[in-house]
């Protein structure tokens, strides 16, 4: 498409991304949370939104079928990023990393140099990366879903998962023991379209660099 | 599933074959034409001679096999270029310049792109022997002539230059991971990592490696370069370079990306990419590398540039060529000549075999030649023809 397509998942990333658009002259023309519509319209004829997963949204960038995206970096760092470039952090949807365990569980044993763990997880780069930096031997259980489980009913030792309040944990009577890494959501470019189309998406990219809040 | 090809390789089928081959004779010929002299180097060579010069990320890319003859490993060649150079450095030994193309396919065991084929078809061409920006200022031109007989649509040719990051690198004394590492957040553009990484920099260094993922751009963005780097010499002809490139190409689409270094462990000099054609990566890949040669043995000045064909004629309309003619298998005198005739205007002619009637439409055929008041008319293949086209 000749104008510009920004990939976006539904929830905090959309809401918190609102603010961003609208310093562009953007305002989406539908409410992804009310509508079915997957490409929602906008004020501005040549801006489309596609609402994608937000695991996907690197995938359709690398792949031109959006010219910029909004990504975490936890999405970002499985990914990989081949093909894209990942100019601006924008402050939004942060949140933690964490290794978390079940309340009385012995991490920092478990955890020696050399010793052995089992850690289910969505986040199977970010964990191999971070168990083989410590020396740990790990064994990835990948799951899609209710991370917490896992280590309640003995599938795995520790889990890797985002954590923003801790609620979650608390409720399944689990701790965070370890920070990994700290995440916030960036805007993905196309590398093609920033070269092809820089008419178009550098004044967005500005705008939306103008409007990052510290 | 007998018959399913493994991912990302593909048989090429009529009428898209015809656009791949019709292309590639295109551009050869083109090749040809500017002095580029055609080598046909093997599909597998001994790996240590693929791999010279090249980075891990090639090693990563080649399918490996062991030579039942020498017990050596062979590679089957991802990467036409290091072949070509070792064609230059030791079978030819010319002492000036030498200008070669190329086209073949190529292996990789993993797609280089998303949409990447597991077997591009590589062609590309080669300039050897001149160090100076005319080398760099030719093969672009060339470059552009692929483009401009490719019909890319609205295609741009965008400028690096290796040597500004090795200068920037080079005085901050970091090791080869520290290195690498820059390398691949300055080819992200990812400004937030880097900015951490660089904190613990010199000032001067720090706030020019944060300035190169923001220059990009049409030709200005060498003038803001030379306000916010530092004028140290080696920069200062990196720069300049890019100028008087920039200024040697007028009317074509040229942009400049100063923190494009893309294969920067064996460029050495300006380097390129053409975007276009709707593509979501760079269609052609390009640039300078000094330093091959003499991993070969004899060091030589060179650039040049490569793309996959397949790609490249996926990205392209589709040409309206008109299809082939029916000719019957016997008729009055000068048939023979006819067909001759209208073989020697191009057009493709196909001579009917008993017993197929009704089926010609699939072999391509949407017009027929019919005996008609004395002589040979060619006229739209009736029934079928019509069905078909």
């Amino acid at each position: 498409m000749s104008g510009i397509t920004i990939a976006l998942s539904k929830g905090r990333i959309f809401e918190e991304t609102l603010p961003l658009l609208a310093a562009a002259g953007i305002t989406p023309t539908d409410d992804p949370e009310k509508s079915r519509k997957l490409i929602i319209g906008t004020n501005r004829p040549d801006v489309q939104l596609v609402i994608v997963r937000a695991s996907d949204t690197p995938t359709y960038v690398q792949y031109g079928a959006a010219d910029l995206g909004i990504a975490g970096r936890d999405v970002l760092i499985e990914h990989g990023g081949a093909g894209l470039y990942q100019p601006l952090d924008l402050n939004i949807a942060r949140c933690r990393v964490c290794v978390a365990v079940r309340k009385g569980f012995d991490y920092a044993r478990a955890s020696q140099p050399g010793s052995r763990i089992r850690v289910a997880t969505k986040y199977t780069k970010i964990a191999r990366e971070h168990f083989a930096s410590k020396g740990v031997h790990v064994d990835l259980i990948k799951l899609y879903g209710s991370m917490e489980l896992a280590p309640l009913v003995g599938l795995s030792d520790a889990i890797v998962d985002l954590v923003s309040t801790g609620n979650t944990l608390r409720a399944n009577n689990l701790e965070a023991v370890e920070d990994i890494t700290t995440i916030s959501s960036r805007l993905v470019v196309n590398q093609a379209a920033l070269k092809v189309k820089r008419e178009l998406l550098q004044p967005v990219i500005d705008a939306f660099a103008g409007a990052v809040k510290p | 599933m007998r018959w399913v090809l493994p991912e990302y390789f593909q048989d090429v089928l009529p009428p898209e074959a015809d656009k791949l081959e019709h292309l590639r004779r295109k551009l050869l010929d083109a090749f040809r034409l500017h002095g580029y002299q055609l080598v046909v180097p093997p599909l597998v060579e001994y790996l240590d001679s693929l791999l010279t010069g090249a980075g891990q990320d090639l090693r990563l890319r080649t399918f490996k096999l062991v030579d039942q003859l020498s017990g050596r490993t062979l590679g089957v060649r991802a990467d036409m270029t290091p072949q070509v150079a070792r064609i230059d450095a030791h079978l030819l030994n010319r002492q000036g310049v030498s200008r070669l193309c190329y086209c073949g396919a190529v292996a990789h065991t993993l797609p280089a792109t998303l949409t990447a084929s597991r077997e591009p078809i590589q062609i590309g061409a080669e300039l050897y022997g001149h160090a100076g920006i005319e080398a760099d200022i030719e093969i672009i031109r060339l470059l552009a002539e692929v483009l401009r007989i490719a019909e890319v649509p609205t295609s741009r040719i965008d400028l690096g230059h290796v040597g500004l990051f090795r200068a920037l690198v080079g005085r901050a004394a970091m090791d080869d991971d520290a290195v690498r590492d820059l390398f691949g957040l300055l080819q992200a553009k990812d400004v937030p990592t880097l900015t951490e990484r660089l904190a613990p920099l010199d000032a001067t260094v720090r706030s020019a490696l944060l300035a190169l993922p923001k220059l990009y751009g049409d030709a200005s963005v060498l003038i803001e370069a030379r306000r916010v780097l530092p004028d140290w010499p080696e920069v200062v002809t990196a720069l300049d370079e890019l100028d008087r490139i920039a200024a040697a190409l007028p009317g074509l689409p040229i942009s400049v990306d100063l923190a494009d270094l893309r294969g920067y462990h064996y460029h050495s000099g300006v380097v390129f990419a053409a975007y276009g054609g709707h593509s979501p990566s760079a269609l052609a890949l390009g640039g300078r590398y000094d330093a091959v040669g003499k991993a070969f043995g004899r060091g030589r000045p060179a650039t040049g540039f490569s793309l996959d064909l397949r790609e490249l004629v996926q990205r392209l309309p589709a040409p309206d060529l008109p299809g082939a003619i029916l000719a019957p298998a016997s008729g009055p005198d000068g048939l023979n000549e006819a067909v001759r005739a209208l073989r020697a205007r191009g057009e493709i002619v196909v001579e009917t075999l008993p017993g197929h009637e009704g089926s010609w439409g699939e072999t391509g055929c949407d017009r027929q030649m019919v005996w008609h008041d004395e002589q040979w008319l060619v006229v739209s293949l009736e029934g079928e023809g019509a069905a078909h086209g």
